[in-house]
């Protein structure tokens, strides 16, 4: 096992310090320095500074932060600053972690960022389960108004911001930067098409900001130690250090604070302790449940964004999802599949077809009614759903299994030919549970009708007798 | 406001040079290379593309993913491909995933066979299916209001209805429940979906999910025809198609046609034509015998018409009714001054306007069309309802609003469905509609009178103040741009403004108004009445009136106006009375009047479809009318628009062609109008009304002509003297009554369709 790493700490570094959620400790530690550092600034400098750190996005999509900045327009309109703290993705927990222990380097980053963006209307959208970090948020926020850190006017620097921390309802899609634009203005949580982009048509049609929790909560830290330093540390194209949340199979689990670029099996191992004793890494997710799984094969990729897209996976939001070799891969994909299945907004067609259409398939696989061709179908569902869909959520289930499919496919062929054993199908004709399961042939028309009413259950069902035919006027 | 230009730039489409408007979405622009794109979600009247249903992904040079073609801009120099693999990988994986819930019971759904999911499935389809497990199921079908029924299953989500509701008729009662695919249209506590504009959906959805209950199970697409008409139910004169089975009205469909109706139908006019089929309706001449109305040949009926008129003769007046044709209401007119020496005609609901300023507020240059009203930088409703009045107006006022920025006026005596989208909202005194516009034509102009008006209309001066302001708009810049775009202004008014007693007032501030605004010289700029009935427009300018002739030509002497007539008929002055699909006791202004006149008359002769209240009990001859889908002629828009009906259905029982009868009843008077057919009767009004010369039943065709736009526009004649419009204003009798306001619902034709019953009877509606 490997030693862990001595990384730096830049939002993790009194990270348990007690009371520094408020702002009089977060002071005593240097607080909202920062922000009269860059209130001395003009927003320009303070924007090549954010430049120059080679901030990338922590929320998934790892987009440079100081580039989406400068695609906000300039000129005196109404714009607007927006934080994703819904952080729904499954093994995510970071933001959480910083909001409850420290909510005022977060709102420190999101003042000091509206300054370089020229924001004057922010929020914070924080999931609806999050209840104590929004009570948490809402009273540092309180404390920042007091004293001055946001409002009208702050510091005297002429600039101001409002700060709202808005709680969502709990879906996954409003962490979907325009679903959570929708979301916000009070609407269904749908995504939107794109372009138009939020920088420059988002909330309230008007130029915005979108940036996660940890990525605004590392604002003020590239300010005190400059863009040039924070670039120095993690590895070329990922620079910093990164939150990783490792869950699953690992004896530490938890969140560390990470310096990119070092060996990913330092996190498992190293930080996170590896998975129980006996057992070994079959697979991982590395970027949150929707980054296609690597094998232990994968452990010496370094962790930054380059090498995991390299290596077809991606870094996303920085979850680390081990699975050991006591759990069948089936129990996995048809975990992850129906938590998309579940998340899936409905809007467009591959997404919400695709979806719950590969969970039926994953539920005949352990039911012993599918046969290895509906390996081959489930994976050119896969293939059809990626990069058909309106927003990503439908490729965060399709790239996931797709490679649970690809990697694992002696596994699935097993455990197929296992459950229909146990089934009692073996040997016989493949096509036996496909027509078994169409309730075609030699069913009744009405018998075939109350076969197949056991499917998903019909909203409205209370609104009228079923299949009452009404013929109108 | 500038309106779109469209400039062509080249692109590349599966290999062919096209060029195409810039800026079109690829769908569109590939239509001008004979491509065509599969589409469900995208339908442009709805607005921007959503991109839901992905059936319209393409390939484009330098773009890695593949892109929805429905909300992609063509670019000058773009290479874009309909036809590789990868499209149509992707192309039948969309319409996989869109059959594998649906039901697939085309042999029982009402849209097989006009159905954009079965023409793309078999189009871009893969023709197989590997989907085995078992279906989504929904309870089905429901009433999703009484006029419409949804089947959940067949629902492909893409989002039209919702958006409809939304975005278009903004009754935001259409929302889409719960998630993923569990997804499904309802409203958001069940309750019924009725609108104004409900039916809209119906013709929207691209399967069979929403379907017309009352056309539900009828006919299948082999069985029927369309046919194009004009509703003429309403003054906005939708075009619409008929659906007809064996010589009847099926359905009624939108006929796009974006200068009068933008593709839509308010629910009046999707759903009466059930009263066209009818038992009530009357199909035969009737002659009240003993008290009773009783059917009797042709011949009796039209000798006892005529023999009561030539007893009247001079002491005969007549009334056409909004559903009457140009040529009807023209030869009604010949018949009433040539062969019966009376000039006591009329077709207006209260009171006479006097010849000059019904010329004044005619004038080709001061007319809005419908598209100003989308395009104008601000419109004032003044005194009308649209969505009451002229349905399909409101939707274009609140497109205008939502997608080019139109800022709206209100000026009402009770409450409009638009004042949640209007800058401002004005309530002034019912029956006062003459003195507010003249408070702001006062307010415009800067005129001391601005108190003494605002009192009598009741309302604050302040009020109208902003009102103007918003009109005149922001001042422009010292300095600024010289090539300020002069600020186009429509003001949209209700015929009300100009009725008794303060017809000459009303006319007179809204010519004040105009000028003041420069309305006349400004494109895109000017005023659009909303005329009491549907051929308000059109029947002036045929003559119909008791002091204009033809194109509002100037006669010898003036004849009484509807309320004169009524007082001549209660005093024994004048005799008989004939109504051209005219109820005067639902129609005219002061009903008690009416009553006492028609009591009154020594005989009532009415063209009729139904028995309603005047006709029933006081009518002596009746000639069953027909319906406009059995009519030929023309009718007038109220922006000039001369606009076609045809033949679409059959007549039923012995109905006769409206201008045959009065043709018929001219001859037993000893005139000759030598009409016979109905297109010599259009050739006579043409001739008639100098400012409609040289015009042809081909010219007018499917989209309509306006008439301003022709070279003999310049034969409309101009006012003698401007009216001034001077004069006090005097507090109608009973000023609720004299504003006349009335629903959208409030017609016979939606009694007698049994559709609406829901309207009526107090009953659950679900
Ligand atoms: C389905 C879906 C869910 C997402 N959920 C989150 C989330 O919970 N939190 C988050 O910060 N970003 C989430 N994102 C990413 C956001 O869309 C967006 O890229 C991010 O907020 C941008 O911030 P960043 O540049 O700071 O990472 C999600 C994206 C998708 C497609
Ligand atoms: S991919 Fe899924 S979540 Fe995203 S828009 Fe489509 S249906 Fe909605
Ligand atoms: S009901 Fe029809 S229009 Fe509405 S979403 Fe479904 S398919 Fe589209
Ligand atoms: S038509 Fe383009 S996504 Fe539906």
């Amino acid at each position: 096992m490997a030693a862990p790493a001595a990384s730096p700490m830049l939002l993790f570094t009194d990270i348990d310090e007690p009371g520094l959620c408020t702002l009089e400790v977060y002071e005593r530690r240097g607080g909202y320095e920062s922000l009269r550092k860059a209130l001395a600034m003009t927003p320009e400098e303070v924007l090549d500074q954010l430049k120059a750190s080679g901030l990338r996005g922590r929320g998934g999509a790892g987009f440079a932060m100081g580039t989406k900045v400068s695609f906000l327009p300039k000129g005196s309109m109404d714009k607007y600053l927006v934080c994703n703290a819904d952080e729904s993705e499954p093994g995510t927990f970071k933001d959480r972690e910083l909001m409850q222990k420290t909510p005022h380097m977060l709102i420190e980053g999101i003042v000091i960022a509206s300054y370089a963006a020229g924001a004057n209307c922010s929020f914070i959208y924080i999931r609806g389960e999050y209840v104590e970090q929004a009570d948490a948020l809402d009273a540092a926020l309180h404390e920042a108004r007091e004293a001055g850190y946001v409002g009208e006017d702050i510091l005297g620097s002429g600039h101001s911001l409002s700060l709202v921390v808005h709680r969502g309802a709990g879906a996954y899609i409003c962490g979907e930067e325009t679903g959570l634009l929708d979301s916000l203005e009070g609407k269904r949580g749908n995504p939107r098409l794109k372009p138009p982009f939020p920088a420059n048509q988002g909330l309230y049609q008007g130029p915005t900001l979108i940036n996660n929790v940890e990525t605004l909560s590392t604002v003020p830290a590239i300010i005190r130690i400059s863009g040039e330093e924070y670039a120095k540390l993690g590895v070329e194209t990922s620079t910093g250090t990164k939150l990783v949340s490792v869950s699953g199979h690992v004896q530490r689990p938890g969140n560390y604070e990470i310096e990119l670029g070092i060996p990913s099996r330092e996190i498992i191992y190293g930080l996170a302790g590896g998975p129980p004793e006996g057992r070994k890494v079959k697979c991982w997710f590395p970027g949150g449940s929707s980054s296609p799984v690597l094998t232990a094969d994968d452990l010496d990729i370094p962790y930054d964004f380059n090498s995991l897209a390299a290596a077809k996976s991606m870094l996303g939001s920085g979850a680390v999802i081990v699975v050991d070799d006591s759990t069948p891969i089936l129990d996995v994909a048809l975990k992850v599949a129906k938590f998309y299945r579940h998340e899936s907004c409905g809007k467009c067609t591959p997404c919400r077809e695709g979806t719950n259409w590969t969970v039926k398939m994953l539920e005949r696989i352990a039911s012993g009614e599918a046969t290895p061709m509906d390996l081959e179908i489930m994976a050119s569902v896969q293939e059809h759903i990626i990069g058909n869909c309106l927003c990503v959520l439908g490729d965060a289930m399709a790239m996931p299994i797709g490679s649970m499919i690809a990697k694992f496919r002696d596994e699935f062929e097993e455990h197929i030919e296992a459950a229909r054993m146990a089934r009692g199908l073996n040997g016989s004709a493949g096509s036996d549970a496909a027509l078994a399961a169409q309730g075609a042939f030699d069913e009744a028309p009405e018998t075939h009708l109350a076969h197949h009413g056991t499917g998903d259950q019909a909203p409205g069902a209370h609104e009228g007798a079923p299949g009452t035919h009404r013929g109108g006027a | 406001m500038p309106r779109p230009e469209s400039k062509m730039i080249n692109f590349t489409i599966d290999g062919r040079e096209v060029s195409a408007p810039e800026g079109a979405m690829l769908v569109d622009a590939a239509k001008h290379g004979d491509v065509e794109i599969p589409v469900f979600c995208y339908e442009p009247k709805l607005g921007q593309p959503v991109g839901a249903c992905r059936m319209c992904l393409v390939e484009i040079e330098g773009i890695p993913k593949l892109q929805t073609g429905c909300s992609t801009p063509v670019r000058d120099g773009m290479v874009v491909y309909t036809e590789t693999e990868r499209v149509k990988v992707a192309q039948q994986s969309v319409v996989e995933f869109l059959l594998i819930n649906h039901p697939l019971d085309c042999p029982v759904c009402d849209k097989g066979g006009e159905c954009p999911l079965q023409d793309i499935t078999f189009g871009w389809g893969g023709g197989i299916s590997r989907f085995i497990e078992p279906k989504r199921h929904f309870v089905k079908p429901l009433e999703l209001s009484p006029l419409i029924a949804i089947d959940r299953e067949r629902c492909i989500l893409c989002y039209r209805c919702v958006r409809f509701s939304q975005e278009i008729s903004e009754d935001y009662q259409l929302v889409l429940l719960e998630r993923g695919a569990h997804s499904y249209v309802s409203t958001f506590d069940g309750h019924p979906y009725v609108a104004p504009f409900s039916g809209n959906i119906v013709e929207l959805c691209p399967v069979g999910a929403l379907t017309s209950r009352p056309y539900r199970f009828r006919a299948r697409p082999w069985d029927i025809e369309g046919a194009g008409s004009v509703c003429t139910l309403c003054p906005a004169q939708c075009n619409v198609t008929i659906t007809v089975r064996d010589e009847r009205a099926l359905r009624v469909l939108a006929r796009q046609n974006d200068e009068v109706d933008d593709g839509w139908l308010c629910d009046k006019g999707r759903f009466a034509y059930q009263s066209f089929h009818a038992e009530e309706r009357i199909t035969e001449p009737l002659i009240r015998d003993g008290g009773q109305l009783r059917p009797v040949t042709w011949e009796r009926a039209l000798e006892q018409a005529a023999g009561a008129l030539k007893r009247a003769g001079a002491n005969a007046a007549a009334i056409a009714g909004g559903q009457s044709t140009g040529e009807e209401g023209h030869l009604l007119a010949r018949l009433m001054r040539e062969g019966l020496g009376s000039p006591h005609l009329d077709s207006r609901r209260a009171g006479t306007l006097s010849l000059d300023a019904h010329r004044a507020l005619g004038a080709p240059a001061l007319q809005a069309n419908v598209s100003d009203l989308e395009f104008a930088h601000a419109v004032l409703v003044l005194d009308t309802d649209p969505v009451n009045d002229a349905s399909i107006l409101d939707l274009r006022l609140r497109k205008g609003i939502r997608r080019r920025g139109l800022k709206l006026a209100v000026a009402s005596p009770g409450p409009s469905s638009l004042d949640p989208s209007a800058a401002l909202s004005i309530r002034f005194k019912p029956g006062a509609g003459a003195a507010f516009a003249a408070a702001l034509s006062a307010a415009l102009g800067a005129s001391a009178e601005l108190e003494t008006l605002c009192g009598e209309a009741g309302v604050e001066s302040a009020a109208v103040r902003e009102l103007a302001e918003l009109l005149r708009g922001p001042e422009p810049q010292q300095g600024a741009d010289s090539e300020l775009q002069p600020r186009e202004v429509v003001i949209l008014w209700g015929e009300r403004l100009t009725a008794a007693p303060n017809a000459e007032l009303g006319a007179g501030a809204l010519l004040g108004i105009a000028e003041a605004l420069d309305l006349a010289n400004v494109e895109g700029a000017g005023m659009l009445e909303v005329p009491a009935t549907a051929n308000g427009r059109g029947l002036r300018e045929a003559g119909v009136l008791p002091n204009a002739g033809p194109g509002l030509s100037q006669l010898q002497d003036a004849g009484r106006d509807s309320a004169a007539i009524a007082e001549g008929l209660a005093a024994g002055e004048l005799s008989a009375l004939y109504l051209l699909q005219c109820d005067p006791l639902r129609e005219l202004a002061d009903r008690a009047l009416w009553e006492r006149a028609l009591a009154g008359a020594s005989t009532v002769i009415a063209h009729a479809s139904f028995l309603t209240d005047a006709i029933n009990e006081h009518a002596d001859v009746v000639f069953p009318a027909e319906a406009y889908p059995e009519k030929e002629g023309t009718l007038v828009h109220p922006d000039g628009r001369l606009q076609r009906l045809r033949p679409a259905i059959a007549r039923p029982g012995s109905v006769r062609a409206g201008w045959h009868v009065i043709a018929e009843l001219a001859l037993r008077l000893g005139l000759d109008f030598d009409v016979l057919s109905g297109a010599m009767a259009s050739r006579q009004l043409f001739e008639a009304v100098p400012f409609y010369s040289g015009l042809t039943l081909e010219e007018i065709g499917g989209r309509g002509v306006r008439w301003q736009e022709r070279e003999a526009a310049a034969a409309f004649p101009a006012p003698a003297s401007a009216p001034s419009g001077d004069g006090s204003f005097e507090e109608p009798a009973d000023p609720g009554e004299a504003a006349g306001y009335r629903s959208v619902w409030d017609a016979p034709e939606v009694e007698h369709s049994p559709a609406f019953d829901f309207l009526f009877k107090t009953k659950e509606l679900v």
